[in-house]
């Protein structure tokens, strides 16, 4: 199914128009950076965490987003989503400026363009899991869609599990109801901060391929932060970071190409040479 | 790491300071009372003790009246004269002898109509004496005819009366008009010693007037000569009158000192047992902050795995963290006390109508010492419990849960459930006056224990409560999560909840008894009172204090057209066989009538000269009997005695023996205090209030009202004590709501990063605000609700053991709705904080926190 799966993608980065069988936005670009700096501290503690990051995610693609620790891939996604203020440039998701958004605006965006899964304590505990997967349209208040509940859920494999609290749930059940809530709201983008970072493999093979296969089949647009060549192989397309800047991309991963990619520049000598 | 710490540490500043506002809302409150009572005290020291400067003896007759002392209304009966006065003159050592006349019974009528200083100090009358050096002429002449007065500065200022005036004053005469002549101080140029009023008449007159006592004073102060000292004078005069009472000026003071700081030190005492309540209010505060600290610092010792050290380190560091936070807060608790305890001071002064000798503060060690240990001891108490708990519990385990303990509550519970018992059977005890400890002692403890025993049911008790608020809120997402969130941690709601318990119950329970007294009174008033219209006396105090109205006019009432009955009631403390008691004198018939007197024995019939009624309580106390004879003593007349023609049941309105009219002649006051009236015909009352009120009309200390006025009168007494308790209360219920505060600061500080989460899925500063209050509102409506139900069963025991007589068992379903009210409005409140704190998170550090 991976190997089938990855074979039918059509090549997102080349392809503006036609990506995507369940899109109808006019636009088809759901998150854009533009030239953007991020500093953190001033003086001597200075640390640029980007340095003029220019990237356009488009819907209903699976982008991953690599590099080496510190590399600024959390950041770059946290100004993506309007978790963390730009230092300079500007970010958009879908038709909003997230730039210069205040609290209000900023609630808005999460509530109804952004989902999120982190790489841990994704989960209200004093809620099921059922209720957790429809924490974000609650707080909305808007009305699930049943059938796409149900899909989602099946998807995810849940039906048993839906009235559990998230302690009586294993680590990989957890991260596939923290997918589920994110999809099920079905926001412009997924952020997934690492998901797969405190899953076992097998596991983190499931919540990955259930994250695939939303993309393809539903044409759900993700951005995920990994630094596991194995869990950026799921993707569509692999960004590069270094240092704070995009140094590289790659479409239609394989594991081995991602891994190739990050030893060079783990260790920029040996690519010179 | 370092960012999270920095805030681990604000917010426990925080929450530190929280438990120290605490505790020093209790020591403010302690050394308040302590400073306010001494300072106070120290006022009247200083007063007797500038009354009593110049006196070196004071020979006064021993009072041998029944009641003695004890009996305040009415005219002095202990006197001496001329003859003693001579006795005194001739006793070696005596320099000078002054025979002097006082009485609190002289009040100057303003040109309001109403008597200057009202129920305030009293209003005294004395005979002018040209060489006393406590009186100080300021303007004008002493008094030299009948009908000419001197009166204090203070007076005059009040009064507006000034030089050359005339002014009515009512003495044992009804208000006679005297020319005002003089104007006179006091040492310190004080317009008067501590607020009272002073009349003084020539000395004939005052003792007229005052005494209805020609020739007869009420002291001999004597100057010693020089060598003589005080001590040797008194004995040598106390030897010429063996029969008289004969004391030092300085005893003088120390014993009229002494009758004050009784009633400071109950005042003194009250005010430290509320004091006390809010303290231990407030160790359930500090007892939830340290749980929280002492987890956190089990787990990070249990992280640097120095399991052995760990228990004595967390203990210790506890120990001393707890003895610094008490006597830093008793310390500033202290300090603010000394200016309660001023302001305290200066109200009493006001609430009382006197104006104390006494500048700035008193502030004795003892009310240092005791503040600060009460304070750190509570505060150490408080916060080693959850450490020693804390160190049975393995490091490992401690790691693991610290933050979210879901420890089986069995344990609690059965403890809970059996101190619970123990304390409703003590409530049951004290409930049927079982054993040999006082009442009040075996509720008190009793009430202390079911206190503890809910506390410690609390935790299960939250939970279906909480589930029920879930369901109740399920509607609202902010709604929800803070439903559950309440019982997430059921101990600590529970502890929180607790704390507010305290003080709600006690206000309720002060509602129930107060709500069941003013019951009782309207149905004693009801049951008991026939009358429409009542004549009341304001009383004033002190001996001499003579208001009231003659009592003839008993005949006039029951002569008025439309009145069917009318009883005028005069009332002393008589001696019956030895034994001294409470008498009513008045038309027996008219009070039978009136207050439905039911004979146990005998008649309830018109009493003759000679016979008497006694209540029931009383013929059994003295064994007596229809037809048995009783000799009765009165304070001014010689011995009678009296045939018992019948026994009745005592009520609320009548629990005294009446005799007739014509043997009061020796009661103290010649005037009759209280008078009853009933009309035939409810459509006659109107006009019967107007005869009557014409009837009374110059006489200001005399009111006519109908029995409705008469009920809100006592009622509105009741109501004002329900508002001092709760006043007092109130520091209880503030620290209890600084609880809550802390509790959910806690929770705040303990759910940063789900609150992050929350924030990343889209709910809004608002949500989360709603969220906390939700929170806050349950656990004070938690807590609000175990008050209510306790405070009922307390309310309920109290009413029980003081019998039902005269309280009528009334449950205040208003007065319960308003506090519950009250503590959705506490708890919305307590939210502001929390509920901020928790919308300004930032979310993306929110997230990364751990
Ligand atoms: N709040 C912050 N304050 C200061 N420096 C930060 C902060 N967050 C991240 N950084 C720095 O920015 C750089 C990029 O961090 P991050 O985006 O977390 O890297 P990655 O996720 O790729 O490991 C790092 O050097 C990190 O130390
Ligand atoms: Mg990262």
């Amino acid at each position: 199914m991976d190997a089938a799966g990855r074979t039918v993608l059509v090549r997102p980065d080349h392809d503006l128009f036609t990506r995507g069988n369940q899109v109808t936005a006019s636009d088809p670009v759901a998150a854009r950076a533009d030239d953007v700096w991020k500093v953190y501290g001033s003086g001597e503690a200075e640390v640029i965490a980007l340095r003029g990051v220019s990237v356009t995610f488009q819907r209903g693609v699976f982008t991953a987003i690599m590099g080496p620790s510190g590399s600024g891939k959390s950041t770059l996604m946290h100004c993506l989503a309007g978790l963390d203020s730009v230092t300079r440039g500007e970010v958009h998701i879908g038709e909003t400026r997230v730039t210069g958004l205040g609290d209000s605006g900023l609630t808005k965006l999460r509530r109804d363009k952004v989902g999120f899964i982190f790489q841990q304590f994704n989960l209200l505990p004093t809620l099921s899991a059922k209720e957790n997967i429809l924490l974000p349209l609650s707080i909305a208040g808007r009305k699930p869609d049943d059938a796409w509940f149900d899909t989602v859920i099946k998807t995810v494999a849940l039906q048993d599990r839906l009235g559990h609290r998230p302690a009586q749930l294993s680590g990989g059940q957890q991260q596939r109801v923290a997918c589920a809530r994110a999809l099920v709201a079905r926001p412009e983008v997924i952020f997934a901060d690492e998901p797969t970072g405190n899953l076992d493999s097998k596991s983190g093979a499931d919540v990955l391929g259930f994250l695939r296969d939303s993309v393809k089949t539903y044409g759900q647009t993700i951005v995920m932060v990994t630094h596991d060549p194995v869990a950026a192989s799921y993707a569509d397309r692999v960004i590069f970071l270094a240092d704070g800047a995009v140094v590289d991309e790659l479409s239609d991963p394989t594991p081995d190409m991602v891994l190739d990619r990050m030893k060079r520049l783990d260790n920029p000598a040996e690519v010179a040479r | 790491m370092f960012r999270s710490m920095l805030r681990g540490l604000l917010t426990h500043k925080l929450r530190l300071a929280l438990s120290a506002l605490a505790v020093i809302l209790g020591t403010m409150f302690m050394s308040g009372a302590f400073v306010a009572g001494d300072t106070f005290a120290q006022g009247f020291t200083a007063l007797f003790s500038t009354v009593n400067r110049d006196i070196d003896v004071e020979v006064t007759a021993k009072d041998t009246s029944p009641g003695g002392q004890n009996a305040q209304l009415g005219t002095p009966t202990a006197l001496l004269d001329q003859q003693d006065v001579d006795t005194v003159q001739k006793v070696d050592g005596v320099a000078k002898t002054t025979p002097g006349v006082y009485s609190a019974g002289a009040r100057l009528i303003g040109s309001d109509g109403k008597v200057v200083g009202g129920n305030g100090p009293p209003q005294q009358g004395i005979a002018w004496q040209d060489q006393d050096p406590l009186i100080q002429l300021r303007q004008g002449r002493p008094p030299q005819a009948a009908n000419e007065i001197a009166i204090n500065q203070g007076l005059s200022t009040d009064s507006g009366f000034g030089l050359g005036q005339t002014a009515n004053v009512i003495t044992l005469e009804p208000p006679t008009p005297y020319t005002i002549v003089g104007i006179f101080g006091f040492p310190g140029d004080r317009p008067s010693l501590a607020g009272e009023t002073t009349v003084a008449f020539t000395l004939a007159q005052a003792q007229r007037v005052l005494l209805n006592a020609p020739g007869k004073f009420t002291s001999i102060d004597v100057t010693a000569a020089s060598g003589v000292s005080d001590d040797t004078l008194r004995d040598r005069i106390a030897a010429a009158l063996p029969d008289d009472v004969v004391r030092t000026g300085a005893q003088v003071a120390e014993e009229q000192q002494s009758a004050t700081s009784s009633f400071v030190n109950i005042l003194k005492t009250g005010l430290v047992v509320f004091a006390l309540i809010g303290m231990f209010t407030g160790a359930f505060l500090i007892f939830n902050t340290f749980s929280m600290l002492v987890a956190q610092r089990t787990r990070e010792l249990a992280l640097y795995r120095s399991f052995g050290a760990s228990r004595g380190q967390v203990n210790r560091s506890v120990l001393l963290e707890s003895v610094l936070l008490g006597l830093a807060a008793s310390i500033v608790g202290l300090a603010l006390g000394i200016l309660v305890g001023y302001i305290l001071n200066k109200a009493l002064q006001a609430f009382i109508d006197a104006s104390l000798p006494v500048s700035g503060v008193v502030v004795r060690a003892y009310a240092v010492l005791t503040t600060l240990a009460v304070g750190t001891a509570f505060t150490v108490v408080a916060a080693l419990i959850p450490a020693l708990r804390a160190s049975r519990v393995p490091p490992i385990a401690a790691m693991r849960d610290a933050v979210t303990p879901d420890k089986p509550l069995t344990r609690l519970t059965v403890a809970g459930a059996v101190i619970l018992a123990a304390g409703g059977l003590l409530l049951g005890l004290g409930v049927a006056h079982v054993g040999d400890l006082p009442t009040w002692l075996t509720l008190g403890i009793g009430a202390a224990l079911t206190f503890l025993g809910v506390a410690l049911l609390a935790p299960i008790i939250s939970r279906p409560l909480t589930t029920a608020a879930g369901k109740a809120f399920a509607w609202s997402v902010p709604g929800r999560l803070g439903a559950r969130n309440t019982g997430r941690n059921p101990r600590r709601t529970a502890v929180t909840a607790a704390a507010l318990m305290i003080g709600v119950a006690l206000a309720t329970g002060a509602g129930v008894f107060a709500q069941s007294a003013k019951a009782g009174i309207s149905n004693a008033f009801e049951r008991d009172v026939n009358a429409q219209l009542a004549v009341t006396t304001s009383f004033s105090q002190g001996p001499g204090a003579n208001a009231g109205f003659p009592p003839e006019l008993e005949q006039t009432m029951a002569a008025l057209p439309g009145v069917s009955a009318a009883v005028a009631l005069r009332t002393d403390t008589v001696n019956l066989n030895g034994s001294d008691r409470f008498v009513l004198a008045g038309d027996a018939q008219a009070a039978s009538t009136i207050f439905n007197l039911k004979p146990v024995a005998g008649n309830v019939r018109e009493l003759d000269p000679g016979e008497v009624l006694l209540d029931q309580d009383t013929a059994d106390a003295l064994r007596l009997g229809v037809g048995d004879r009783v000799t009765m003593r009165t304070a001014r007349a010689a011995p009678v005695t009296l045939d018992v023609v019948g026994i009745f049941k005592p009520n609320q309105a009548i629990s005294s023996s009446l005799i007739s009219s014509a043997d009061a002649g020796g009661f103290r006051s010649p005037f009759a205090q209280q008078g009853f009236v009933q009309v035939a015909n409810d459509s006659q009352v109107p006009q019967v209030r107007a005869e009557l009120d014409r009837l009374f009309a110059n006489n200001p200390e005399v009111t006519v009202n109908d029995q409705s006025q008469l009920i809100d009168q006592a009622n509105s007494f009741v109501d004002i004590l329900l508002g001092i308790v709760n006043t007092l209360l109130a520091l209880t219920i503030i620290v209890a709501v600084l609880g809550v505060v802390n509790t959910l600061l806690l929770s705040v500080f303990e759910r940063t990063r789900e609150l992050g989460l929350i924030r990343a899925v889209g709910m809004s500063r608002a949500q989360v605000g709603r969220m906390i209050t939700v929170e806050s509102v349950l656990i004070s409506v938690f807590g609000a609700l175990l008050g209510i139900v306790i405070g009922v069963g307390l309310g309920v025991a109290i009413v029980k053991a003081l019998g039902d007589e005269f309280l009528s068992l009334t449950v205040p379903w208003g007065y319960l709705l308003i506090t519950l009210a009250l503590a959705i409005v506490a708890g919305a409140i307590a939210a502001v904080l929390p509920a901020i704190r928790a919308a300004r998170l930032n979310v993306l550090q929110a997230i990364a926190y751990e």
